[in-house]
């Protein structure tokens, strides 16, 4: 790599970093953000599941609180948001459900709280209307307190879409290119990466599970982060209909927490402990699955092992208890000039609006000059979606790309023509397609695509397939071809 | 070809949709259509390269691919229509049909009868929820077969495979052929989980360690896989603390498992069967939605291609005899019902009292039992195992001794001579 030059460099791709890049590609400014993974959002941005708080469930973490005013900052943002950039927005509404009256006590004061914070909407259900309304709950649940704002999106493809929207009006963007070193030279920030050094004037470090790593190469070290390990696991789609909210309930344990929620894609995704942990040990434990699925099971008794189809375990920085558990970092470095770091622990997707507002600004008092960039548009095309278009539709995309009509992955109905295009924009991994296309993510888990896939990744970046990896890095598919290990001549 | 008139559709190629394929069309069906989503007929059979195939079908020792082209050359022979690469993605309760392909774009059918012959799918890390990290390396059986027979590659030189099922096994045996190292070969239960002649040629043959009543409890490697760690399991087949070992490898093959394949089954209305994993079927292999009918793995997961292929031509005579006669006479419904010790029987009821074979799968191992339907049949067995399908043969006359509407059955192993 030649040497680069940049007014803001942005550190990390997850949906903070992609809301920043997009935010300033209002303005005339020269902008680079790097990623160290393969591709977008496969840090904290894929442990936030998809729900996108609406109001109420924010006030558990205190209104005072900055980060509970980037949420609702956030509130008006997110729908339009989602509709220009041509990604799913679902208001599914959430139901918190109560047990018992210590419960009831709890929620009682929630919702006088909301009401006084201005957030509309909030109601109690009796045990009737709450059996209409989700007739495979628990028989628990004597009661629910109902938000209907609360709504849910995809967390990676909303990250890959600003990333998109930000190229178009842009932004420069580079992966697999991690932060090494970074020095001062004046009124500039040299950055050493593992792809050779840029200079820039700015830094917004988004670094996710690393922002505080990232801000002690400056010696920016004014913050106190704590590594929280989340449990996420997924259900097949099959019960997709089980529940039609996103519901909640209380946790009986600390460290845990009990939500199960629909996902725009169809599956039912549910999140179960928060708890501290090695940061990058993203294993999973028995244990922890068995509290999962003893959870999920308090909610819908009748579920087995079996319908789990994926679980995996992700990161969120949370603060220490001096400042608040629930508090975030969204703020220039009191020591070092020009550089900004910003970290939401939890909930990240939800506040990302409103915290990309909020860096121009900061950046804007650090001596940014934002003069509006006149060529901006804030629309972006999703690429198409092959299983959820019209009949006429599909006629004619095929007409145009018969690879339109060609099925590669069977559980989850995606075409090549998807494949090809998710390539065209970007994905060079398998888990990249996945996330993009959804190919390998339903009930076989890849099984039948894998192979094909492969094939396809290969052939449209000219690779031998034994290049091509799970996500980047060493994570090579196939290591040898048929008789190389026999030591003959191939 | 018009698609307005076909008498019976095929859904899959494979061992079983070939088969019914061709006895619809030897049954007078006049417009037979093979669906098939892969680029060339013969489903799964193109990566078994191995043998085995048709020693009761054919008589004959054949490979995979060998056995599909005999069924290939018949489907052409006997003017079967075909339509590949071509994704069936709907099927509603009145036996309309969607299905895409590249050429034609979105296609619409109305056949008079139906046979689903997808076959099966393997079950996947999710779903047994495998502790560990999530790094590549980690395929099923099924695929790493696929990458090693049809696309020439090897996943890895080191390789652990969790279970003992046939394709585990036989591709335990595949690996070391091309020079990989085959550390463990790990089943949970006491016993092999396929065919004992897979245990024998494929693991002691090679010398391949087989660890039974172990398990694997934790994947390590954060970009590829890097090791496993395994353990002894206790008669629940929980892991045993303190008797862990971790082994460096640079695969895990996971071969625990089939599922049959029944989406579009769900789809269509068709009640499925939670203990075969496939649709409810009588005799004649007809599902509660008449007109649609149902095969080989798709019902349930057997151990022979023969019987796969034997299975769905039972499906495919009747699927032909629907559209000439307008209507399956039916006599009456027997509901087979699964006692002591029994997983699953197909089929799951009988409609009329013509000869049936009986396919029972048992759920444990278990010495000196007696297998007993209703009061009409019995017989003893030394040893019934959950590896081996047994197959019981019924006789009208047999049947016969029923006594008038009998609507239940009780398929049971008894305890004892």
């Amino acid at each position: 790599m030649e040497q680069m030059e940049t007014e803001v460099l942005i550190i990390g791709g997850g949906v903070l970093g992609a809301a920043v890049a997009r935010e300033l590609s209002r303005y005339k400014v020269d902008v680079i953000l790097v990623e160290k993974e393969a591709d977008f959002g496969w840090g904290s941005t894929k442990t936030n599941m998809c729900i996108v708080c609406q109001g109420g469930d924010t006030l558990e973490f205190r209104p005072e609180y900055h980060r509970s005013k980037l949420v609702w900052d956030s509130i008006p943002l997110m729908e339009l948001l989602c509709q220009e950039l041509d990604v799913p927005f679902k208001r599914v509404g959430e139901l918190a459900l109560i047990r018992n009256n210590e419960e009831l006590g709890k929620f009682r004061k929630l919702k006088s709280k909301a009401e006084k914070f201005g957030l509309a909407g909030h109601q109690f259900i009796d045990q009737d209307t709450l059996r209409q309304m989700e007739p495979n709950i628990t028989r628990e649940a004597i009661a629910a307190l109902y938000d209907p704002n609360i709504a849910i999106v995809d967390p990676v493809r909303l990250t890959i879409a600003l990333i998109e929207n930000a190229g178009q009006n842009g932004v420069k963007v580079m992966r697999e290119t991690e932060v090494l070193n970074i020095s001062q030279k004046g009124n500039q920030f040299e950055v050493g990466t593992n792809r050779g050094s840029m200079k820039c004037r700015f830094i917004v470090n988004a670094a996710g599970t690393s922002v505080d790593k990232i801000a002690r190469l400056v010696n920016s070290d004014d913050f106190v982060l704590y590594p929280i390990r989340g449990y996420v696991g997924i259900l097949d789609k099959n019960l997709g209909d089980l529940i039609k909210h996103e519901i909640h309930m209380r946790p009986d344990a600390p460290g845990q927490m009990n939500i199960l929620t629909p996902s725009v894609h169809g599956n039912l995704f549910f999140g179960t402990t928060m708890q501290p942990a090695r940061r990058g040990d993203y294993s999973t434990t028995r244990r922890i699955a068995q509290i999962g699925l003893q959870n999920v099971r308090k909610i819908i008794p009748d579920l087995s092992e079996k319908d789990i189809i994926h679980s995996f375990a992700g990161f969120l920085m949370f603060r220490n208890w001096e400042v608040g558990w629930h508090e975030c970092v969204v703020q220039a470095s009191r020591k070092v000039s020009r550089f900004i770091s910003i970290c939401i622990g939890y909930p990240g997707v939800s506040a990302a609006p409103g915290t990309g507002r909020e860096v121009a600004e900061l950046l804007r008092r650090e001596g940014l000059r934002l003069e509006s960039n006149p060529g901006f548009s804030p629309f972006r095309k999703a690429s198409p979606n092959f299983s959820k278009l019209s009949e006429e539709q599909q006629k004619e995309l095929i007409a145009q790309d018969s690879r339109y009509g060609h099925v590669v992955c069977r559980c989850e109905t995606v075409t090549e023509g998807e494949i090809v295009e998710a390539v065209r924009r970007g994905a060079t991994t398998l888990d990249g397609i996945k996330f993009r296309t959804r190919a390998g993510m339903g009930r076989c888990q890849g099984g039948f695509c894998t192979p094909r896939v492969t094939k396809i990744l290969g052939r449209e970046l000219g690779l031998p397939e034994e290049k091509i990896t799970k996500k980047g890095r060493k994570s090579r598919l196939l290591l040898y071809k048929t008789k190389e290990l026999l030591g003959g001549e191939l | 070809m018009k698609f307005s008139d076909v008498d019976v559709a095929v859904i899959g190629s494979g061992p079983a949709g070939m088969a019914a394929a061709i006895k619809a069309k030897e049954e007078g069906a006049e417009h037979v259509l093979i669906l098939e989503r892969q680029e060339q007929l013969g489903g799964l059979l193109h990566q078994c390269v191995h043998n085995g195939f048709g020693l009761l079908y054919f008589g004959q020792d054949l490979t995979g691919p060998e056995y599909a082209c005999r069924f290939v050359e018949k489907v052409r022979d006997l003017g079967i229509e075909v339509l590949l690469e071509t994704m069936v993605t709907q099927i509603s309760v009145d036996r309309k049909l969607t299905a895409v392909n590249s050429r034609e774009g979105p296609i619409h059918l109305q056949p008079k009868s139906i046979v689903l012959a997808m076959g099966c799918r393997e079950r996947s890390r999710g779903q047994l929820s495998i502790p560990g990290t999530r790094p590549a390396g980690i395929f099923t059986a099924g695929t790493a077969q696929r990458l090693v027979n049809v696309e020439g590659f090897i996943p890895g030189k080191k390789v652990v495979i969790l279970g003992s099922g046939d394709i585990g096994m036989i591709m335990a045996r595949r690996l070391s052929l091309e020079g990989v190292e085959v550390k463990a070969v790990v089943e949970i239960l006491p016993y092999v989980g396929g065919l004992i002649r897979n245990e024998v040629q494929c693991l002691h043959d090679f010398d391949i360690p087989l660890l039974l009543e172990h398990t694997v409890t934790q994947i390590h490697g954060e970009q590829r896989v890097e090791a496993v760690t395994l353990a002894k399991v206790d008669k629940n087949k929980r892991p045993v603390d303190g008797t862990e070992q971790n082994i460096e490898c640079d695969t895990l093959l996971l071969s625990v498992g089939l599922i049959p394949e029944n989406e579009l089954s769900r789809m269509a209305g068709v009640d499925l069967d939670p203990l075969a994993g496939g649709p409810v079927v009588d005799e004649r292999r007809e599902t509660n939605i008449p007109g649609i009918f149902a095969g080989g793995n798709v019902v349930h997961v057997h151990d022979l291609v023969d019987d796969v292929s034997w299975e769905a031509e039972i499906a495919g005579a009747w699927a032909a005899r629907l559209p000439q006669k307008g209507d399956l006479e039916k006599k009456g419904k027997t509901i087979l019902r699964p006692g002591r010790n029994i997983r699953s029987i197909v089929p799951q009821t009988i409609s009329d009292q013509s000869d049936v074979t009986f396919y029972i799968r048992v759920k444990e191992m278990e010495e000196k039992v007696r297998l007993r339907i209703g009061d009409i049949y019995h017989r003893a067995f030394r040893v019934v195992k959950p590896s081996e399908m047994i197959k019981v043969d019924l006789l009208k006359k047999e049947l016969k001794r029923l006594k008038e509407r009998t609507t239940e059955l009780d398929v049971e192993c008894e305890k004892g001579e």
